[in-house]
Formats: C-alpha cells, structure tokens, sequence
C-alpha cells in the first residue's frame, strides 16, 4: 500500500508535465486533439494524488513505522483521530496535501469547464499543470513523504503534542485550500496573457474562484486564530507573525481582487488590474509557503526547515512570480481597456478599496520582510512587532472601514453620495450614539475605544441598511418589503453578509483590546480572585493520565451572585514523555459573546500555582464575523449570475451541468 | 474641470496617498522596529532606558529565581556577559535553564530588563534562530544537544 | 508481486488517459466569440431581472443595456475576421502527442526505480505486534506489552509486570512510572515500592534521593525483611556520607540474609568497598538489583549482555559526536565498570575531563564519581 502511494505520486507527477506541455502546444497551434488531453489528464493526476494521499494516511493510521514520515510524527497511543491528522501536521505530508488541492482544483476545471473557449481551458491547465509538476518536483526532491526505513523503528517519535488538537486537525487544509485556490486565479491570468485576450467569460470564472479561495482562507485564518488563542495559552489572537502575515497577505491581495472582479464582470473594466492582482495574489501565497518552510524568519509555529527546501521553494517562486510578471509586461499592453466610469461611483468606490487594500498589503509585506533586507544588508538583526503594525496597518483600515458602507449603495457608472449618505443616515446616527454611551458609561474607556465601538456599529448596520434599501423598506409596506428582501440577489446578501461579518470581528477586537483585563497571581486551593465581576475559586490541583501524556489539572469554580458554583474551568499542564515536553492546555470559559481565558504557569514550592486570567468581552465575534464573512462567501457563490451555459445546441443541459458543478 | 484635468487629480490623489503611505512605514520601521541584541554587545551598544530592544541568549544555569506572585527574575547569558532579567507572567512551557530564548522589553533605570515578552519556541531542540546564528558564530553552542 | 501488478495497472490508466483523447476525433469546437456572446446575453437577462425588481433605475439600466449591445456588436466584428479553422494535425503535433505518451511511463518507472523501494511491505504495527512472540525482539515485546496497557491503562498486572522489564532496559523514568501505576492500581506491595524507588534513583544516576529513600522506607514498612529496600536505605546512607551506619546496616543485613539470597554477595562487595574512605554511590543502579528480578525478564542472561554491551558502545559513540553531556558522560563511566571494562572506563574518563577541562564543575564531579567507583583518572 505504501509502495503503491509512492508509485501513484511518481506517476501523478509524470502527468503533470503531460498537463503541462500538451495543452499549450495544443492551444498554440490550434490542435482540438492536443487540447482535449488536458481534462483526462487532469482528472487522473488528481486520483492518483488522491490515492497517494489515501496510502499515506493509512500509513499513519496504522502505525506504519517503516515510513520514515510516520516514525518521525506519529506514536502508537496517540488517539487515532490524531494518527489521521499527523498525516498533514508536518511538512511531508501537508506538502502532499498542498498538491492533492492543487490536482483537485485543476479537476474542477477540467470536469466543469466545458463552457470556456477551448484554447483558454487548455492554458489554464497547462499552467495549472506547470504549478503542479513544479510542486511535485519539490516534494519526490526535498521532502518525499514514502521514504522508508529498514528495519521498521519499533515505536515512532510522536507528533508535537501542540499538534495534537482538533483546531489544528481543520487549520491546514483550510488554509491550503485558500492558498492554492487562488492558483486558479493564477492559472487564468497567465492563460489571458498567454492568448493575450481575455474573454468575457474570464471574469465570470475567476470571480467564484476567488470566492471559493476567499472563503477558505478567511477560514483558515480565523481558525489559526482562534488555535494560536487558545492553545498557545498567551490568549493573544493575532501576534503578527511571520507565518501568520504570510496568510494574511494573500487574504488582502484576495479581498481586493474579489472586489475588482466585480469590476471587471460589470463593467468590463479595470481588466488588466485584476490580471495583475490575481497573479500577485497566487505570488504572496507562494511567499507565504516559502516563508513558512524555509525558516528564514524567526517564528513560533514554523515547521521543522531545512535550506534545500528553502533553495527550491524559492527557484519556483522566482521561476512563477517572475515568469508570469514578465509575460505580464510583455503582453498587458494587448489587452484591451474596458468601461469609463466617473471617480464617484460602486466602481470607484471599489478602486479606492483596491487602493486601500493593495497599500495594507504592502506595507504587512515590508513589515514582514524588512528583517530578512535588513540582516541582508547589515549585520543587524531586528525585529518588527505589533507597534510597527498597529502604526501602519491600522490608519489604512480605519478609513477603509468608514467608507465600507457607502460602497454597496453607489450606482454603477457615476453614483451620488449625497444619496447614500442619506441612507447611512440612521447607521450613523447609530453609530454616533454608542459612541456617546461608550465613553460616557463604560469606565476606563478611551476615545479609541468609544471611536472603535462607533466603527463596528457603523458598519454592522451600514450592512443591514444596504439590505433594507434594496428590498425598499420605508417606501413600501412591510410584506412586500419581506417579499422583496427574500428575492434580492444573493449577491446583494453575499455582500451584506461579508461587510457585516467585518463590522463583529472589528467588534470582538474593539471589545477585547479596549475593555480586556487581566490579572496574574499566585493562589492556594481555596481561594478566590475577582475580575471584571467574575469571581473564581481555586479548587486544587489535580494529577490526571492520558493516553500519552500526563497533566496536572488546576480546576477552578464560577461563583455566582448567591455564592454557589455555577461553573467551572479548568486549566491543565500536560506532559508528553516522549518528547519530554510540556504544554500549557488553557481553560475557557464562554459567557454570551464574551471568555473567561484561565492558564496555569508553574507551581510553587507551598502548593500554590501561578495563575494568568482574562476577561475578554465579546472575544468570540472576532471568529464569529470570520464565519459570517464565510457565508457570505457562500451566498455570493449561489448567485445565479455566476453560472454560465456553453454555447450548443444542448444548451440545456450543459448548464445544468454547470450550475451543479460550480462550487 | 476638463476631463483631462480630472484624471491627473485622480491620480495626483493616488499618489499623494501612496507616497503618505510610504512616508508612514519607513517612520514606523524607524521607531518601532526592535532590534536584537545578544549580552555582550551590550556594553558596546548605548542603550537609553526604555528603548524598546529583543535580547536573546541562554537562560544561565541556576539563575532562575521565583519571586513575590508571578514575577521570575533570571540571568541571560552569552557566556561572555550576563543580563538580568525581570518578567511578570506565565514563561513558556519551553523555559528551562540551559535553554536559548528571546525576550523583548526594556531596561529600566537600575539597569535590569525588563521583559513583557518571553519567546521560545514549541520544538524539542529549539533554540530561537537569531540566539542559535549568533551563538554559533562564537562556538559556544553545537547542534542537537538533545540525546 | 502484486504491486508490480497494481503499478502497471496504474501506469496502463494514466497512458491512457493520454492516448484516448489524442486518438479521439476532434470535436467540433466552438469559437471563442460564441462564449463571449453567451456571456452578454445572459449579462442582458440579469439586467432585465434587476430592473424588473427596481435594484436599479431605470435610466441606468438602458445605460447598461447599450453597453452590452456595444459589446456585441465589436464582437461580431472581431469574429468576421478572426475565424480560424482548426489545422490538421501537423508533424510537431504528432510530435508533441508522441512524447507525452512516452513520457508517462519513462518518467514514472524510471524515477520510481531511483527513489523506491518496492520490496519493503506495508508494516502496520498492529501487524508487527500479531506475529509469534517468539518470533519477536525484545523491544517488540515491550511494545505490544505498551499497546496493550495502552488499551487497557487499568491493568495493573500489566504495569507490575512492565515494570522490572523497564527497568531492565534502562527505561528508568518509565519504570518509576510503570511501578506507580501498580501501586496506584494494584495497592501498594514491598516489591513495587521498593522497585519504585530503584527507579527512581537510577534515574538520577544512581543517587537515592529523599524521593527514592520515601519508597524504600515505605516498602519497609510493608515488609520489614525487604532486602532490595534495606540495602538502598543503607547506600543512602553512605552517600550522606554517614559510612559507619551504612556499614553497620549492611553487617545488620548480613545477620539476617537467608544464605542464598542472592542479596549477600552485594552486601559482602558493598562492605568491602566501605573500608575504603570514598564509600560507593553509583554502582547500585546496575549493581546487584539485577540479580532477583531475572524471572520477570523475557531475556537470556547472554542477550541482555550483549544489548548493554550495544548500548554502551552508541552512548560512547554519541559522546564522541556530542561530548558536552556531563551525564553522559558519568553513565558511561559508571557502565564500563560494572561491565568490568576498567581501562576503558578510565578513557572515558580522560576524554571527559579533556571535554570540560579539569577545572570544571563537571571535571570534579566525575573524578569524584570514578573514585567512589575505585577508579582513578591516570594510574
């Protein structure tokens, strides 16, 4: 079985020079036959990935110690859900997960992309192919997942115990399938340059794409997040670190190229931009990969690296990155410009959020990589933190943020924002209010606060407003005004959905940073600590075994009003013999909206223990508004509008299967 | 206006708020960048109190000292100079004595460090790569102490 | 063999997967501008279903409306001049075609045979740990014995049994947790609590300390005869540097030893040894323990020399790759005794204190090791 994923691997990538070269030659001289290989071809790369990642994962499942890759990351008593996902907790295996995404998405292609002109559906996948045999490449090279060790080790070394949770079980796969979904943006803009015309239905297909790519890297992001939150025990949600930038970059890159592919679908406008930005998009991602792997940069959840690895990822990213910028430039001039349109319009509006957008993004990716010019340069090393983020990243947010709302209500064309500002009216009196009651009633608030409070409700009801005037609330009676409500676009929701759920997470980061507090002593069982009106009771400390580690377990009551528990917490340090280490396992209590976060350091000589705790109001909508962005996402991608017929005689029925087959 | 005339504003507007932008990130960088400092470059480097900096090194063996609640004080050495270190909070799970790490703080007036942050990293042989570089570079650490 | 098999099937699939649509007859393909116009037209209907809602005016959409006809119409234009047909295939399509079905499996057999290693079975543990267990090593023993607590983490028989193998194998700290986990399930028994505490100090080189002198002293308590327990307490003593009670503990011992215990030959080295002013700290770990808990052990007394024998020469050879390892470095010294290999002890010896110069805390705490053993540094 192990022998047979390797063998499917080596053959996949065998495909993948096929899928690279045949299409192109096809498309270049026109040849249907030539191209037709493409589909084939990709659907079979993709099964026999498929299968390779299967013989891998039952590698692991069964305890395969023979398999290199097993015996480095995986132990007999780990539970089994963890065996499985041991498969992508390290960097063999999720390298083969990268690529099993990769052949995935180009299968989608293949299989539904029966409605692109031909020569457009050929490149596509030679380029997706390219990216893949490049991929493939890196993985038999550097980092092969079936090497084997003879004779088989008896026992494995055990997968980093920070690894084995169910947050990180979800984290990769998401994020790759954010990452690598946007190599379909890629691959569709490298085609465009290479045929050097793009087709009306070029937009119509890059728009879902960057929907789907969007939507899972906004999850992947937020369940990182919300990992590094709670397993990490510092109860921070963002560090701005490295590996964290590196998602954080594409995500940028991809909202503004989400936005200009409204643009360019509507209005056929701002084509050549999109190019552009969906190339850059798929390059920050490939960064992302680069920085992650290589260890270039000082992180705390890198993978193991090695400089081969490092030297490689980035020939491909200099051989991708470069290579599609170079035929950018060579051929962007033979696109065609699209649509005018006035600077005060949704297309302007959409601009200024590219604008916005583009500028954050690079000034994370200076931030980022500043150190790496920097120790390049000089024999300097430093740092950049959060205070060099916060200084830069948050004045371009925070008037972005305010003009969200004015987007969705602009007109096509030229719009008139003395209109939409009356519309906004009610919002912003919303607003101005909590503002007022913030700084009047909360105590301890800063202006920052009561400013940030005002943005988030500014924004949640900026949403619901463009909802309500579009299905003509206030104009028309109530039933109606549902009836209409229920027949918007689900573009119309998706863009409400995804603007509100901007408008918690800015909420729950607000709320969490202006209005946290925090408290770190040393307790005896028995006693209690107040904070924020919360009191707990230290109870004791408690010796628990699990299946492959031992912990100490702090447990600790919620008193309530009467002086009774209502509820209890517990926090644990765990140790992992196997790899002698030690993880602090947080405790968390959820409250509505907002935790109660509790985490034990050491313990004293005197039976006391270390004890850091946080009140976190309304912590949750920062994960939360991740997942309303989601569903806006997948609202949006429900829209009929994004499902195209191929033009034939079996009309009909091609479109049905195009509406079923889109994502 | 002609339309001419509208579009260079539109992008005169552009890039007045791009070169704002930029203007911004390199004041930024200037300021709040920290720099990385080991123990014994700090008798060369002039450093005000307060000055944000990152210092990294061995946590010396048996300086480790448990003080009134949480706060820990403790030596960080490159075995040519050690630094004093005060930190209030939970260390790392991956603190130990011997072990590499960076902290990131301040000095305060009586010339101890002051940490809000303490890093080390969640791998078995982990040494922070810019403490393993430098400790290298002056032969006091080998790779893989680790049995 | 099979795989040879299930490897052609699989390369056959993917060939084909090339062959089919090369030798397939070509479709009569659609030109670009037909999509395109597919485009507007529905660009047009989505229009009209906007305005039929009222989500936009009805100005802008006749705005919209001529665009998209625009659209149209310079496509109808483009696609006048622009129809090509399709070639026939030519001799560099021919080309091209024959290279990627070649390709496919030069590639996939040709890599494959440089990277795997196709006679290497599947070797799923659970497999491993079904085979005969006498067909087993020592170490797969251990580890279905661990499978099985594992499933089973209540078995305190397991644990008991588990225990003295740990030990055995110099799995100290997992011994003292094994033994732990008897004691807990089981109840507490002289044997356990005084195997405990062995654990225990050999962990920590041999040293009993307060945690390994409780257990001794409960096993005592438990079973006042317990020599394995009485001889530690008596070794913890010597180390206090209290020889003369130590010594009077072991003469007490002597007195009350059946004759073949197995325990008095220890007695009677430990006693000799006590006339000499350094009195013996580290030999216990591999000292005479060994000597009652055989039964225990799956391993022929010529195995199990030549496992410590391996052993001792990899922490020797690590030493030499890493030779900063204070502890190592004591192990090693203390090994080579007991395995009565003295001149090779006293290299080990000299090559340590070369490592940390003989000024060194570490330097002192060996010399005073090897001494307590009756070794010197240079004869």
């Amino acid at each position: 079985m192990v022998e047979t994923g390797h063998f499917a691997l080596v053959l996949a990538f065998a495909l993948s020079l096929v899928q690279m070269i045949v299409p192109l030659f096809g498309a270049r001289l026109n040849n249907q036959r030539l191209m037709a290989v493409g589909g084939p071809v990709a659907v079979t790369g993709f099964a026999l990935t498929a299968l390779s990642f299967v013989a891998l994962a039952s590698a692991y499942a069964s305890s395969d110690f023979s398999v290199a890759s097993v015996w480095e990351n995986s132990h007999s008593l780990q539970p089994l859900i963890y065996k499985i996902t041991g498969t992508w907790g390290n960097h063999e295996g999720s390298m083969l997960l990268w690529v099993l995404i990769l052949t995935f998405f180009g299968a989608l292609v293949a299989a539904f992309g029966a409605n692109l002109p031909a020569t457009l559906r050929a490149n596509v996948l030679a380029v997706q192919g390219a990216i893949g045999a490049a991929f493939f490449l890196f993985i038999l090279a550097t980092s092969n997942p079936f090497l084997r060790l003879n004779p088989a080790p008896i026992e494995g070394r055990d997968l980093n115990p920070v690894l084995q949770d169910l947050g990180l079980a979800v984290h990769p796969p998401l994020l790759y399938l954010g990452y690598v979904g946007f190599s379909i943006c890629f691959s569709f803009s490298v085609a465009a340059l290479i045929e050097g015309r793009i087709d009306a239905s070029w937009a119509r297909w890059v728009r879902p794409w960057t929907l789907v790519a969007w939507m899972f890297l906004t999850g992947g992001i937020a369940m990182g997040s919300y990992w590094a939150y709670y397993e990490l025990g510092w109860g921070g949600f963002w560090f701005w670190d490295p590996v964290e930038n590196a998602s954080f970059m594409p995500w940028l890159a991809g909202t503004a190229l989400l936005h200009s592919a409204i643009v360019m679908e509507k209005r056929s406008a701002l084509k050549i931009w999109t190019l552009l930005l969906a190339i850059l998009t798929f390059s920050l991602s490939l960064l992302g990969t680069f920085l992650v792997r290589s260890g270039v940069l000082t992180s705390v959840h890198a993978f193991a690296t090695d400089p081969t690895r490092g030297i490689f990822i980035l020939c491909i990213l200099t051989l991708f990155i470069g290579g599609s910028l170079a035929l950018f430039a060579l051929r962007s001039s033979r696109l065609t410009a699209g649509g005018l349109f006035h600077p005060i319009s949704r297309e302007g509006a959409l601009v200024l959020n590219n604008l916005f957008l583009t500028t954050a993004t690079a000034t994370v990716l200076v931030g980022t990589l500043y150190p790496l010019a920097v120790e390049a340069f000089s024999a300097d090393k430093i740092s950049v933190g959060a205070p060099f983020f916060n200084l830069t990243f948050g004045p371009l947010m925070v008037p972005l943020l305010v003009m969200v709302p004015f987007g969705p209500l602009l007109a096509w064309k030229r719009g008139d924002v003395f209109a939409a500002a009356q519309r906004l009216m009610v919002a912003f009196a919303a607003a101005l209010l909590a503002m007022l009651v913030t700084a009047l009633f909360i105590d301890g608030a800063s202006v920052f606060a009561a400013l940030g409070v005002g943005l988030a409700v500014w924004l949640i009801l900026g949403a619901l407003t463009d909802l309500a005037v579009k299905s003509g609330f206030g104009n028309v009676a109530a039933g109606i005004g549902v009836r209409r409500l229920l027949g918007l676009p689900r573009s119309v929701f998706g863009t409400a959905f995804a603007h509100l759920g901007l408008g918690l997470t800015t909420l729950g980061i607000v709320g969490t940073l202006c209005f946290g507090t925090e408290k770190i002593l040393s307790m005896h069982p028995g006693e209690t600590v107040e904070l924020s009106g919360h009191t707990l009771r230290f109870v004791g400390l408690y010796p628990a075994q699990g299946p492959n580690y031992s912990e100490d377990r702090g447990r600790f009551e919620l008193i309530g009003v009467s002086g009774s528990a209502i509820g209890e917490i517990s926090s644990a340090k765990r140790f992992y013999p196997v790899r002698q280490m030690t993880t602090t396992e947080s405790g968390i209590k959820t409250l509505w909206f907002s935790q109660l976060y509790l985490s034990l350091g050491d313990q004293g000589k005197d039976g006391s223990v270390v004890v850091r705790l946080w009140w976190k109001p309304l912590v949750t909508l920062i994960w939360g508004g991740g997942l309303v962005m989601m569903a806006g996402a997948a609202m949006s991608l429900m829209d009929r509008r994004l499902r195209v017929g191929a033009p034939s005689r079996r009309r009909g029925q091609a479109s049905a299967v195009t509406s079923a087959g889109l994502p | 206006m002609t339309r001419k005339q509208k579009r260079l504003s539109v992008i005169a507007g552009g890039l007045a708020f791009l070169g704002a932008a930029t203007g911004l990130t390199f004041y930024a960088l200037g300021q709040k960048a920290s720099y990385f400092y080991m123990p014994a470059d700090l008798t060369t480097a002039s450093l005000q109190p307060g000055q944000r900096i990152r210092l990294g090194g061995l946590v010396e063996k048996g300086s480790v000292e448990r003080g009134q609640g949480a706060t820990v004080a403790f030596s960080v050495t490159d075995n040519q100079k050690d630094v004093k270190v005060s930190y209030t909070g939970i260390l790392p799970d991956l603190f130990r004595e011997g072990q590499g790490v960076i902290t990131e703080g301040s000095f305060d007036a009586h010339g101890v460090f002051v940490a809000d942050s303490v890093l080390a990293k969640h791998d078995e042989n982990y040494m922070p790569k810019d403490v393993a570089d430098r400790l290298k570079a002056e032969g006091v650490w080998e790779e893989s102490k680790s049995e | 063999m099979l795989f040879w098999v299930i490897a052609a099937i699989l390369t056959l699939g993917a060939s084909l997967a090339v062959l089919l649509p090369l030798a397939g007859g070509s479709k009569g393909a659609s030109s670009s501008g037909d999509h395109d116009l597919e485009v507007y037209r529905d660009q047009l209907s989505e229009l009209d279903r906007d305005a039929a809602r009222g989500l936009i005016q009805p100005a802008e959409a006749a705005e919209a409306r001529a665009e998209i006809a625009r659209r149209i119409l310079r496509l109808d234009n483009a696609g006048m001049a622009g129809e090509a047909s399709a070639r026939r295939a030519s001799v560099a399509a021919r080309l091209v075609a024959t290279a990627a079905v070649l390709v496919v499996p030069l590639v996939s057999w040709g890599l494959y045979s440089q990277l795997g290693s196709p006679d290497l079975p599947s070797q799923p543990l659970s497999e491993r740990l079904a085979k005969n267990p006498a067909d087993s090593s020592v170490d797969e023993l251990v580890a279905r014995a661990e499978a099985h607590l594992a499933a089973n983490p209540s078995d305190g028989r397991g644990w008991d049994v588990l225990a003295p193998v740990y030990l055995r194998m110099q799995r100290f700290s997992d011994a003292a947790a094994a033994y732990r986990n008897a004691i807990r399930l089981d109840g507490d028994s002289a044997d356990r609590q005084a195997g405990l505490g062995e654990a225990i100090a050999s962990a920590a080189g041999g040293i009993v300390s307060a945690d390994a002198q409780d257990a001794f002293e409960a096993a005592l308590k438990l079973d006042p005869a317990n020599a394995k327990a009485s001889f530690y307490l008596a070794v913890a003593l010597a180390q206090e540097g209290r020889g003369q009670e130590a010594v009077t503990a072991w003469q007490a011992m002597l007195g009350k030893l059946p004759p073949d215990s197995p325990w008095r030959s220890a007695v009677e080295q430990a006693l000799a040894k006590s006339g000499t002013p350094e009195i013996a700290s580290g030999s216990a770990a591999n000292g005479p323990a060994a000597g009652d808990i055989d039964a225990a052990s799956a391993m022929s007394p010529a195995d199990r020399e030549a496992m410590i024998n391996t052993m001792v020469a990899g922490l020797d050879d690590k030493l030499r790759q890493n030779p900063r390892d204070a502890e190592g470095w004591m192990r090693l010294v203390r090994s080579y005794v007991v395995l009565g290999k003295a001149d090779q002890a006293r290299d080990a010896l000299g090559r340590a204190i070369a490592v940390f110069g003989a000024d060194s805390d570490e330097a002192k705490k060996l010399t005073a090791l090897a001494a307590s053993l009756g070794l010197t540094a240079t004869e």
